[in-house]
């Protein structure tokens, strides 16, 4: 029973995680209707500066997020705005085009400029945990999920509370009223777009110090958080923590009780079930 | 008479292109070879994405699924490598069946991610399959004539395009064009969409698993990473693009065209290419998003606005 | 005379609407039937569930005596229920000739297996309807008049014996829409069966042997279109319409 509950909370900090990698895109997503198929290479890349902060510089990976997340913003905002934005209008099949060449482009960048192998952030108290109720929970991973948790909350209120976060929902809504009511649509989806890039950034920092990252570690990681934003449904923000959660649960119960290799089979194979069975997610309202 | 001259030059083509091992370094027919499997990777994705509108992103299965059915065969049943490539074809056939049904009910991108997600997927389940060797992969017996691969993939290019012409004067291709250009009013005029979709799907699964039998053959090895490699589906749709989704000869051209000059760049192939790819993509999608086919005919009346033309349509 | 088409308590719900609420009405052999109502009141969504576009809550369709409501559109089609769709659908990327070359294709009974047969047959209908000029155009270039006529050929060509036109006339003006009229007796003539979704009354007036009027969803009236019209409830539905 205890091994089952350690599964099972294995899984919760896992999907914690998960759910923060899929806010990305399902914002991008649902507000810009940009489905971004490099999503995974984004995190990767915040992996990687994490890793490079860290080796480098020996900064903390929890202090190097803002780094991550804004550096990141910073090159999520120039893609969209001086090329993303260039075929914003046309069909969305050239959108998913064009962002499988940044997905492919970007992983053979990584590949040969940090080379193939495995890395991993290991802070002084990687190895520290705690007992809860019989269940050993990892520090770093407690951390990460809170962290995640965090942030998912806080992009939920700007995108709810804040005057740009209604700029970003008007423009989503509505382009041309938007644009009356004085909001440039180039910034809003440069900013927007970055945004999902910080995210992504900021989970792929969270990624490293929980598990090994190399360049290809971004398809898989698109996958899940393509299977995440369509379970949770493209409506609430807060769905991808319920996507997250059910996914990173999903995994930890394949790895005991299937293997370990198959835990990548399971998230695409979760995904092609969700899209056949149910596109508007679990929690979206049916048209 | 310009007519004449294309299919002068065509025939010439044709006429020439066997003979090429006999005239031609190794390195160019191994060149040649490779061109030939993707270009017949491209054909076969024209029949699911450029003619039936289906963009399938992971048509990358079908070849993986085609090379791993002939390594099975050969290395685990003794068989020869006619009955192998048959049986390869034979699986993806019933895969493109099975999952075709499910998957070819979504439109747009949600197919597209539908069928990535499914290469990647197939990729992992082969990984862990003991006769398919894991991750190690499979050993082919040893067949050294790079002649005989390269008429091979001659005569496998030439079908699949010979399929497409025919798709392009028939009833089954004129129900395919009438789904991709809008499915409803296919539908009610009478088109039975699901029987053509799956058709299409299956036709398509079947030549690229023919391809991905040969090129097992041919380098003598396989395994998941490179039988599933999702690049693949990169380069296919982009030389089917660029050449021309939805024309017989588009596909042809742009893969020779982009094959060529990713050669002529490359030093270091595999990742090289790639990178090539990703680029093109990238501005190809910008600037000629219908491809070499839409451009040479507008370009005539639009000369260099042609491009402008394409940005102010689609730009924010 | 057994009716061409029985629509039998049909209503269609989407989700919390109900779009078109326990509807039933026979349709005569050779007959012109004209469907009138406000906008919103479930025409084309009546027109939909009896071409198979979609699929109805409850109640039943009738075709040529044989139950269809579960057949796929395709299969509607090729029993000789051809429509023609308000907003208009046209293969833009193909030809004009092409275009209608579909539903010669794969009409009434599987249509044609040859293609230059096919085309053969589109050229017939293209001249039927007036676009034989147009040809070789692609669809997109057609201006709107031209693409309802391509949109009448298309189903011309799929050899229906029950024709369901919706909108046929909007936009036009006073010229082509006697045009179409003629065009609509021409078929009638030949025995087709023709359920007309239309605003233009006049229209209605000259060639409904019969008028239904939906609203909200639900018939209000069925009769002769003189005592249709001038009937108060429909005149009330379209909210002080002109024709009183």
């Amino acid at each position: 029973m205890s091994l089952f509950l350690q599964i099972i909370a294995n899984g919760i900090l896992l999907g914690g995680l998960y759910a923060l990698m899929a806010l990305g895109l399902a914002l991008v997503w649902g507000v810009l209707n940009i489905v971004n198929l490099a999503h995974g290479a984004f995190i990767m890349l915040g992996a990687y500066v994490a890793f490079y902060l860290f080796t480098l510089l020996h900064l903390d990976p929890f202090a190097a997020l803002p780094l991550c997340m804004a550096s990141l913003f910073v090159f999520g905002y120039c893609l969209q705005r001086y090329v993303l934005n260039l075929i914003v209008r046309a069909p969305m099949f050239n959108t998913l085009l064009i962002t499988f060449g940044f997905d492919v482009v970007l992983t053979y960048l990584a590949q040969i400029t940090f080379s193939a192998d495995f890395r991993v952030v290991n802070p002084s108290y990687a190895g520290a945990n705690f007992t809860l109720f019989g269940v050993t929970l990892p520090l770093v991973r407690v951390l990460a999920f809170a962290m995640a948790l965090a942030l998912t909350l806080a992009v939920w209120l700007i995108l709810a509370r804040t005057p740009v976060g209604r700029a970003v929902r008007a423009c989503a809504q509505n382009l041309l009223a938007a644009r009356l009511y004085g909001v440039d649509p180039r910034t809003v989806y440069g900013l927007t777009f970055g945004l999902g890039a910080a995210l992504a950034g900021a989970a792929g920092d969270l990624y490293a110090v929980v598990s090994q990252i190399n360049p290809y570690i971004g398809d898989p990681l698109t996958a899940k958080s393509f299977a995440i934003s369509i379970i949770g449904g493209l409506e609430n923000p807060l769905g991808v923590v319920v996507g997250g959660l059910f996914l990173g649960i999903l995994e930890s119960l394949t790895s005991l009780y299937v293997g370990s290799t198959y835990t990548d089979v399971v998230s695409f194979g979760v995904l092609v079930l969700v899209l056949i069975a149910r596109p508007q997610g679990l929690l979206g309202k049916t048209t | 008479m310009k007519r004449a001259i294309a299919w002068l030059a065509l025939s010439a083509t044709v006429v020439m292109l066997p003979l090429v091992p006999w005239i031609a370094p190794p390195a160019l027919i191994q060149f040649g070879t490779t061109t030939l499997l993707i270009a017949t990777l491209a054909q076969a994705w024209n029949i699911i994405g450029g003619y039936t509108g289906y963009a399938s992103f992971g048509n990358s299965v079908f070849y993986g699924i085609g090379g791993y059915g002939t390594a099975i065969a050969m290395v685990q049943f003794d068989l020869p490598f006619g009955v192998g490539i048959l049986l390869g074809g034979a699986l993806a056939v019933l895969f493109a069946l099975l999952l075709g049904l499910p998957v070819l009910r979504l439109r747009g991108h949600y197919f597209a991610i539908a069928t990535l997600a499914l290469a990647e997927a197939m990729a992992g389940v082969v990984s862990n399959l003991d006769i398919a060797g894991r991750n190690i992969g499979l050993i082919l017996p040893l067949r050294k004539d790079d002649v005989l691969f390269y008429e091979l993939s001659l005569a496998l290019v030439a079908l699949a395009t010979l399929i497409v012409y025919w798709i392009s004067r028939s009833r089954f291709g004129f129900g395919l064009i009438a789904i991709r250009e809008d499915e409803d009013a296919a539908a009610v005029m009478g088109v039975n969409t699901t029987l053509f979709k799956s058709l299409a799907f299956m036709l398509a699964g079947f030549l690229s698993a023919l391809a991905g039998g040969v090129h097992a053959y041919w380098i003598t090895f396989i395994d998941p990473v490179s039988a599933f490699d999702i690049t693949l589906n990169v380069m296919m749709i982009i030389m089917a693009i660029f050449g021309g989704a939805g024309t017989v000869l588009g596909p042809l051209v742009g893969a020779v065209l982009l094959a060529s000059i990713s050669e002529v760049l490359a030093t270091e192939i595999s990742a090289m290419a790639s990178l090539f790819f990703g680029l093109v993509i990238v501005v190809a999608v910008i600037f000629m998003p219908r491809g070499l086919a839409d451009l040479a005919r507008r370009f005539r009346s639009l000369g260099w606005r042609y491009f402008r033309e394409n940005l102010r349509l689609h730009r924010l | 005379m057994k009716p061409i088409l029985a629509v039998d308590h049909i209503t269609k719900r989407f989700g919390g609407l109900v779009a078109v609420n326990d509807v039933s009405f026979d349709l005569q052999e050779g007959e012109i039937l004209g469907l009138i109502g406000p906008n919103g009141a479930g025409k084309t969504t009546l027109v939909s569930l009896i071409s198979g576009t979609i699929a109805p809550s409850t109640g039943k369709v009738v075709f040529q005596g044989a139950p269809i409501a579960h057949l796929p559109a395709f299969r509607r089609s090729r029993l000789g229920i051809g429509r023609t769709f308000q907003l208009m659908k046209p293969f833009l990327g193909l030809n004009v000739l092409d275009n209608v070359a579909v539903g010669a294709l794969f009409g009434t009974g599987g249509g044609r297996s040859q293609l230059h047969r096919a085309r053969d047959e589109a050229a017939y209908w293209l001249e039927f309807v007036g676009l034989d000029h147009r040809a070789q155009q692609r669809a997109d270039e057609l201006g709107g008049p031209d693409r309802k006529r391509l949109e009448l050929a298309k189903a011309l060509a799929m050899n229906p014996r029950l024709l369901l036109l919706d909108e046929v006339m909007a936009g036009l003006h006073h010229g082509e829409i006697d045009e179409v009229v003629t065009v609509i007796q021409k078929l009638r003539s030949r025995g087709i069966s023709v359920l007309l979704i239309e605003h233009v009354m006049k229209a209605i007036q000259s060639l409904s042997d019969r008028v239904l009027v939906l609203h909200h969803g639900n018939k209000i009236a069925e009769g002769p279109p003189q005592a249709v019209l001038s009937d108060p409830r429909v005149v009330d539905a379209y909210l002080g319409s002109r024709h009183k």
